[in-house]
């Protein structure tokens, strides 16, 4: 304690005295001394065992904050708010994404509009004539219907051998895994699961399975209407997520289509159906078709929250079709764009670090400025928050690893809150055991 | 050495400035073509085009293209257009991540929170609630018919939505499904002389008027009268003259009987010569005013 003081006493003395020759002094010389005397507001308090002890109280605030069993978030508009937010979604949906406009000419949307069986076999059996090398049809054909229509899309489905159907994944009765819903699925079909992993219809699309193992028989699995597609189209492509059974991978969007950017080409069914599409933009290509209204905001029909949203948090409506997102994660594997997570003790470890240092820089200006404490903490939160998540954003697009950042500002966050109670807690240690600190009692 | 530098760099600059741009035709409406190595054919969609070709948009057609994968943009005008003429709109941005992020943060923390209600303008475009064959362009039941023998007369609307520009469509009697002239606008109104061109006198037509880029099924009729049948008109009305009728009176009865008729290029015509007569009169005045103003007619 007394020895802080004389450090502090000694300090203040030399830079007195460096002070007084500051006229005469080269300007990169000033610049390097206030430089230096910034940086030392953030190491000189860095190494005290009160800023190690602080950062630990914060983690522990954090875990028993989370073991709370009650969501105390119940009313926190914030954390409604924020409930289904990731920092990156600012990379998606504003920061990332402006500059590219590409076309993934591999793939070609077809809408289906709001025709019934006998119109999408017939959108089907067109498409065909252009030579595609796969197509996919993302409508799940639940039941029997019309005995006329139901015939001729059997017919056009076993014509077809290059179409993929969409199926659900699920569990029948007896817990076995399997595709459901469409009546036309048949053991010589092919089929994928076009159901994404999210507990509501509320929450953004951020992850899927290439492949879903059965739980009891590790022969049976189902592959994703994607992982399909991918088989047929590309076999080099297909190879990388092969073994990905049972993995949740994140998927990276790439592509969008709205009337401002149109990254897949979306053909209307009359445009198909009067040849008013060249053939060149069909052949051999992947024919995607679904109900695909991304030029009609309002048209909410089978569309998804995703990342691309241009409201990241708070109340918005879905943003994109289901096909566009399946379209971007087949560009995402044949690209080779996926991304890598830093692992939870990556995270953590990074969390650490951010906390020490801020809790440094927090207690320097709690006991030497404490009148400016408030006004540098919340600062400093916004600057850091700024930075931390302008530098997840930069790892992210150069080296596509996802590192994040919520419990770094988190910690962040709870630092200004814990020296209060660390402050009380470790004038109560020294009083009873003569614990060290560099807290006086009732310092302010 | 330094003759193959040379070499190598003129090689190089010729082949830079030989690259063309590459244009995918994203999506099209109305009819349009495109002519390539001097051969027309039929625009269609997913082709790609380089900047030789030529692009012919008929009336009421319109092209989005997208231009080396980069930049996109749409010509919503007949005409024929050289695609080389569009090379500039081929750049794309190429700011940094981190220039976007920094432009987004700042823009967040300088954007002004408004009071809901106090932008006015913001306030009237809100929904509402549903509606029931309306659509953003009203145009006045007095225009539901109108018979047109000459001189200047504006066919108007008003829009309750923000639009910049309108689409005026004319179609023949046969065929209501297609329209045979279109042509944009950024007034409220279009002369009927600008359609003049298009229409033969002594037959009928439909118009109507649409935001751009909506559709309008409310159509109405313009009646291009000819010359003879206009006079016969004229004769039934000059015909009812009562007797000692001034010259302002049979004036003013004249057009409000070829206001009736929905004759209203010369009821106008009528109504100012009233005015002009009897200048002194309030109810010429006022009623040629009142006209005026109903027609949207400065």
């Amino acid at each position: 304690m007394s020895d802080h003081h004389e450090n502090s006493d000694h300090n203040a003395e030399s830079h007195q005295k460096s002070n007084e020759p500051n006229k005469k002094r080269p300007f990169h010389k000033l610049i390097g001394h206030h430089a230096k005397k910034a940086g030392s507001k953030f190491t000189k308090y860095l190494t005290e065992r009160d800023t190690i002890f602080a950062t630990v109280w914060v983690f522990i605030f954090i875990i028993l904050l989370g073991k709370i069993p009650l969501n105390l978030g119940v009313l926190n508009p914030l954390k409604l708010g924020l409930k289904d937010f990731d920092f990156n979604d600012v990379y998606y949906s504003h920061v990332g994404n402006e500059q590219r406009n590409d076309i993934d000419k591999n793939i070609i949307v077809i809408n289906i509009g709001d025709a019934n069986r006998e119109g999408i076999a017939m959108l089907v059996e067109k498409a065909a004539s252009y030579n595609p090398k796969v197509m996919g049809l993302d409508v799940l054909l639940d039941g029997e219907r019309d005995p006329t229509q139901d015939s001729i899309m059997r017919e056009v489905i076993n014509k077809n051998k290059n179409l993929i159907l969409a199926v659900k994944y699920q569990e029948d009765s007896n817990g076995k895994l399997i595709g459901g819903h469409n009546f036309f699925k048949t053991d010589s079909s092919l089929f994928g699961f076009v159901n994404f992993p999210y507990n509501s219809e509320a929450e953004s699309i951020r992850y899927y399975y290439p492949f879903k193992k059965d739980a009891h028989d590790q022969h049976n699995i189902l592959p994703s209407f994607t992982s399909a597609i991918l088989k047929l189209y590309d076999s080099n492509a297909y190879k990388r997520v092969e073994k990905m059974v049972d993995k949740k991978v994140t998927i990276v969007y790439s592509r969008k289509v709205t009337e401002k950017k149109k990254q897949y080409l979306v053909v209307e069914p009359e445009t198909l159906m009067s040849d008013g599409v060249d053939s060149s933009a069909l052949n051999g290509k992947i024919v995607l078709f679904a109900y695909a209204t991304p030029f009609n905001p309002m048209d909410i029909e089978d569309k998804k929250f995703t990342p691309m949203n241009e409201k990241y948090a708070g109340k918005s409506i879905p943003d994109m079709n289901g096909i566009i997102v399946h379209a971007n994660i087949i560009s995402m594997v044949m690209e080779d764009n996926f991304i890598k997570k830093v692992p939870a003790w990556g995270n953590l470890l990074l969390a650490i670090l951010v906390c020490w240092l801020h809790m440094s820089f927090f207690i320097h200006y709690y006991l030497e400025s404490h009148i400016w404490f408030h006004l540098a903490a919340k600062i400093a939160q916004v600057l850091s928050a700024i930075f931390f998540i302008w530098l997840g954003i930069e790892i992210y697009t150069r080296y596509h690893v996802k590192v994040d950042m919520k419990l770094s500002l988190v910690t962040i966050a709870l630092a200004v809150d814990v020296i209060y109670f660390y402050e009380a807690w470790a004038v109560w240690f020294h009083r009873k055991s003569g614990y060290k600190t560099v807290f006086k009692p009732h310092h302010h | 050495m330094k003759k193959l530098s040379i070499l190598f760099f003129l090689v190089m600059f010729s082949s830079l400035s030989y690259a063309q741009s590459q244009f995918m035709l994203y999506s099209m409406k109305g009819n349009v073509s495109v002519v390539e190595n001097n051969v027309t054919s039929k625009a269609k969609v997913g082709k790609m085009l380089d900047s030789k070709a030529i692009l012919k948009i008929a009336n009421g057609g319109s092209v989005t293209l997208v231009c080396n994968e980069a930049a996109m943009f749409s010509i919503v005008k007949a005409g024929n257009y050289p695609l080389s003429k569009f090379n500039d709109s081929c750049q794309a941005g190429r700011s940094s991540v981190s220039a976007n992020y920094v432009k987004y943060v700042w823009a967040q923390m300088t954007k002004a929170s408004v009071d809901a209600g106090s932008n006015r303008k913001a306030y009237m475009n809100t929904v509402g609630a549903v509606t029931r064959n309306v659509n953003n362009i009203w145009i006045d039941s007095k225009l539901d018919t109108v018979n047109y023998a000459g001189g200047d007369f504006p066919l108007s609307w008003k829009c309750y939505s923000e639009a910049k520009e309108f689409e005026v469509q004319l179609y023949t009697q046969d065929n209501i499904a297609t329209p045979f002239f279109s042509t944009y606008v950024t007034k409220l109104k279009i002369n009927i002389p600008d359609l003049v061109a298009k229409m033969k006198p002594g037959n009928s037509y439909f118009w109507n008027a649409a935001v751009k880029g909506e559709m309008n099924d409310d159509l109405k009729v313009l009646n291009y009268v000819s010359k003879e049948k206009f006079d016969e008109v004229i004769n039934i009305i000059n015909n009812q003259k009562p007797g000692g009728e001034a010259p302002a009176e049979e004036a003013y009865r004249t057009a409000f009987m070829l206001e009736d008729a929905h004759y209203l290029a010369d009821a106008l015509k009528y109504y100012s010569k009233a005015a002009q007569l009897e200048p002194n009169s309030i109810l010429y005045r006022s009623t040629l005013m009142s006209f005026k103003k109903d027609y949207e007619i400065k």
